[in-house]
């Protein structure tokens, strides 16, 4: 019995005397994850930086690529103009998303495994494919929907055009919202209905619960997931180059692509992008002052519990919203594509003779194309892991105050979803191709650049997690004598499990579909689906192209069906 | 009888070669220089990944023991990589091919390409001879820009058959094209068709709501969509996409249609400079063109068969742009296309 507090103050007493002095283990790994964390996102950002006041020709320091980049008026419309685009997305994404998260984890609403597995497969989709899906879907002229309407109706011209700013917003939302979807039901899950149940007792209908208990809640989770929806859209490439250009809409993405055209001037492009991490710190300073001092704590050790909120007749009005979305951005479009994947000629439209599974069968038994199909989901499911561990260290050591200059840290972790993947590509290239990590040509350097391209994702949705948990459970952890790596394994990851699995996913997905970075970084024997994709493009193999994003689409529901399985059942979901 | 049906048979044969190889001697010396090195890699900004790695086995079987490292990426990747490359000292590629020739002036200019001016390119086709005639760099892709139209929706008789004829007002809301600001090879088109009709003729098919997509293919699946009519496309790709049944097809303008010219250097600084030599005569010689008809690109050489449907660029009445007034012209032309188009 007296054991016990001699053995408290026997591990207190070195921690007194100073950390610095005698570093734990842990201490050290947690130090060695940040080193290398900043080496990953620092260097290459350094090396953009250094480039953008440099004269290409000289080499010496300059301003004229800031000069050029912002001195003219057109530049800066066009900034305000991906700026507004990026607002407007997120807003329409955050209508897309929560409704459907919240039906999905809190209530009792049929479908709800189909729900999710064809929301994360929609977010496979590559914007150039979902994005032409919608041309064939919503072009003013020969759009399916528009056809439709003027058969129905006898009217001359169509209801929908997609070349317009509503279609390019929509149809970039349509894409986007599952980041904000797989935030928002991993925060759900975790509520426990006590709250729920208090509000409920104090005389509050299940509705104004719902909208001042349980939403404000998981408020933290809806906002990073925005943050990245903003961010992505931002730099965003696919669909503007697909609809905004014809819709003569100019965004800053497509200014950009001028700097890489004769007369080529990347240093002007990373003039023009490096400021954007200016808003990323603007945004994570906004969500402070949101957030402000509230708490968000869901979990502590005391084992809430959950129940499903019964919506009655309601349910199936939940259910027609989900699959009102889930048409918008899967079934709808890939109706469309699979006119196009099961046919020998796309252009002749849908007819018997016309039908084929040659495109399928040209995929399967092609090897290269097996490889890089294989090369994609292996290196797309490398940089899962590697992005999830060094966000929930980074989240970590963030949110628990570890190390002085966290906010700094976090800011990092950020910056390199908003620098538009074209530039920031340059900056992974001069990086991890040159000495001492002359890792050209390996599978490494495209994990690499990955794993820094989309660590803000994983980072966003470890904080938000680890927001919700009561630190008590770790200093308990601590108190009986656990290190802090024990503390973290064994309690903060068990506990966020199905949310590092979220985590994973949606670093997974993009991943996969990444063209920017692996433009640059892919050798002969790494080829990804991204930049096969481009090729299929760019020699007009529609059919093909179509098809290979049927097998993404297919297998990626097939990896998420199975994750969320392994996760198991949800501990707290108790049946009543 | 047997003997002076195979005299006559090689003589044919002979007869046929004689002109597409190159010097014996020196092909053997290059050969065996070029064996030495054992490698060579490719930073292609043309055709696609399988096609630049069948060329590159294609080498390798004509000459064993030399391997072609093929990397296809878009030519302003391969740009950027190259500038990198160089920077830090440490050149990856041989040889660099790139659909924006001014890439290649800009590496001329810079003393960044070595001076070889292959024996096989002697036999390209006339316009293409003289692009690379110092020797800098060689045409190793052509690009052309002709007219297109969605065939099950309009006629052949109705289709525009020269430059002009595509700002008829009958095609309001019908056409489609790419843009300077993304297209090189629009950008070409662009100062072709101000040369010949001002500028006025942009004015003109601003007049008709036409759908401007990204790059020249951009047209052709927006024809195949049927969303568009009509508008200017690479044949190559509209061919191939006919080929699989497509409501597509190709007119050649009456006035003639344009080529822009994707060149090929060697790198000076490159380790491989007999590799790269020999591949340039590959490039220039007849296997080259015939991989290229076989996946319905324009073959160099007019001893090479066009593909089906194509035709040869003799018969195309076929016209360029020098470099210098591609540089020149794009981008004040890319200023008054924002002036345009919006």
């Amino acid at each position: 019995m007296t054991g016990v507090p001699s053995r408290l103050a026997a591990g207190a007493r070195p921690r007194r005397l100073g950390a610095f002095l005698r570093l734990d283990p842990s201490a050290l790994a947690w130090m060695a994850v940040v080193a290398v964390l900043v080496f990953l996102v620092v260097s290459p950002l350094a090396r953009l930086l250094a480039s953008s006041f440099q004269s290409p020709e000289t080499g010496a320091w300059t301003l004229a690529n800031y000069v050029t980049a912002f001195g003219r008026m057109r530049n800066l419309e066009v900034l305000g103009t991906s700026l507004l685009y990026a607002g407007c997305v997120t807003v329409v994404a955050v209508g897309f998303a929560v409704p459907v998260a919240w039906a999905v984890a809190r209530s009792d609403m049929p479908g709800k495994g189909m729900v999710r597995a064809l929301i994360l497969g929609a977010f496979i989709t590559p914007p150039y494919l979902g994005a032409i899906g919608w041309i064939l879907l919503a072009g003013p002229n020969a759009g399916w929907l528009n056809r439709a309407w003027m058969a129905l109706t006898g009217a001359s011209g169509g209801i929908v055009n997609v070349y317009s700013f509503a279609g390019l917003v929509f149809v970039t939302a349509l894409y986007a919202f599952p980041y904000i979807f797989v935030f928002a039901t991993d925060a759900l899950d975790r509520v426990s209905t006590e709250m729920e149940e208090a509000a409920t007792i104090l005389g509050a209908s299940s509705a104004q619960t719902t909208l001042r208990v349980t939403l404000p809640l998981v408020t933290p989770a809806i906002l990073a997931g925005a943050i990245v929806v903003f961010l992505d859209t931002v730099a965003l490439f696919g669909t503007p180059a697909i609809i905004a250009l014809p819709a003569r809409i100019r965004v800053m993405t497509l200014q950009l692509w001028q700097y890489f055209e004769y007369p080529v001037r990347a240093e002007v492009a990373a003039a023009y992008s490096l400021p954007l991490v200016g808003i990323t710190v603007a945004l994570f300073w906004a969500q402070r002052l949101i957030l402000g001092r509230k708490g968000y704590v869901a979990l502590t050790g005391k084992g809430g519990s959950r129940a499903l909120t019964r919506l009655g007749p309601y349910r199936w009005v939940a259910f027609a919203y989900a699959l009102l979305v889930i048409a918008l951005a899967v079934l709808l479009p890939f109706a469309a594509l699979g006119q196009a994947a099961f046919s020998t000629a796309w252009g002749q439209g849908f007819s018997l003779g016309n039908l084929t599974l040659q495109n399928f069968v040209r995929l399967a038994t092609d090897a290269n194309a097996r490889d890089t199909i294989g090369h994609s989901f292996t290196f797309a499911a490398a940089t899962g892991c590697l992005a999830v561990l060094l966000a929930v260290v980074a989240g970590y050591v963030v949110t628990r105050r570890l190390m002085p200059g966290g906010f700094l840290l976090g800011i990092l972790c950020m910056t390199p979803l908003v620098i538009p993947g074209i530039v920031l590509a340059i900056g992974f290239y001069a990086t991890y191709s040159t000495p001492p990590i002359a890792l050209y040509g390996t599978a490494a350097i495209l994990i690499l650049a990955f794993t820094t391209r989309f660590l803000p994702i994983a980072y966003v949705n470890a904080v938000a997690g680890l927001r919700t948990l009561n630190p008590e459970m770790e200093e308990a952890v601590r108190i009986l004598g656990g290190s802090r790596t024990r503390a973290v394994s064994r309690v903060v990851v068990p506990l966020l499990k199905k949310s590092l699995i979220g985590s994973w996913l949606l670093v997974f997905i993009p991943a996969v579909r990444e063209l920017s970075t692996a433009l640059f970084l892919v050798g002969p024997n790494t080829r990804v689906i991204s930049v096969m994709m481009l090729d299929l493009s760019e020699n007009g193999s529609f059919e093909t192209l179509a098809a290979l994003g049927f097998v993404l689409l297919t297998v990626t529901i097939a990896i998420v069906l199975l994750g969320y399985r392994l996760v198991g059942r949800d501990f707290m979901l108790r049946r009543s | 009888m047997t003997w002076t049906r195979r005299a006559f048979a090689w003589t044919v044969l002979l007869g046929a070669t004689a002109p597409a190889a190159f010097a014996q001697g020196a092909e053997t010396q290059l050969y065996e220089a070029a064996k030495a090195e054992g490698q060579l890699t490719w930073y292609s900004g043309i055709l696609d990944q399988p096609i630049c790695d069948k060329v590159g086995q294609a080498f390798t079987a004509k000459y064993p023991g030399v391997r072609v490292n093929a990397i296809k990426t878009t030519s302003q990747v391969a740009f950027q990589r190259l500038t990198q490359d160089m920077k830090a000292g440490a050149v990856q590629s041989d040889v660099f091919t790139t659909t924006d020739a001014s890439h290649m002036t800009f590496l001329e200019r810079k003393g960044e390409l070595t001076q070889y001016l292959p024996e096989n390119a002697r036999n390209l086709a006339d316009p293409l001879r003289d692009f690379g005639s110092k020797g800098f760099y060689q045409v190793s892709w052509v690009g052309l820009v002709a007219l297109v139209y969605n065939s099950s929706k309009v006629k052949p008789e109705n289709a525009p058959k020269d430059w002009p004829d595509l700002a008829d007002p009958k095609w309001k809301n019908a056409v489609t094209f790419g843009s300077p600001n993304f297209s090189g090879m629009v950008g070409v088109w662009t100062i072709a068709m101000e040369d010949k009709y001002g500028w006025d003729y942009f004015e003109r098919l601003n007049k008709l709501n036409p759908l401007i997509g990204r790059s020249i293919d951009d047209a052709v699946t927006t024809l195949n969509s049927g969303e568009r009519l009509v508008g200017t496309g690479n044949p190559a790709t509209a061919l191939r996409n006919a080929a699989k049944g497509n409501p597509l097809a190709v007119n050649y303008p009456t006035s003639g249609t344009l080529g822009v010219l994707s060149p090929t250097g060697i790198l000076r600084k490159a380790r491989s400079q007999n590799a790269a030599k020999l591949f340039m005569e590959f490039l220039t010689g007849p296997e080259y063109s015939r991989i290229l008809a076989e996946h319905y690109e324009q073959p160099l050489r007019t001893d090479v068969p066009p593909p089906n449907g194509a035709k040869s660029l003799s018969d195309i009445n076929l016209f360029v742009k020098p470099v210098d007034e591609i540089e020149r012209k794009l981008p004040p032309n890319k200023e008054k296309w924002r002036d345009t188009f919006g």
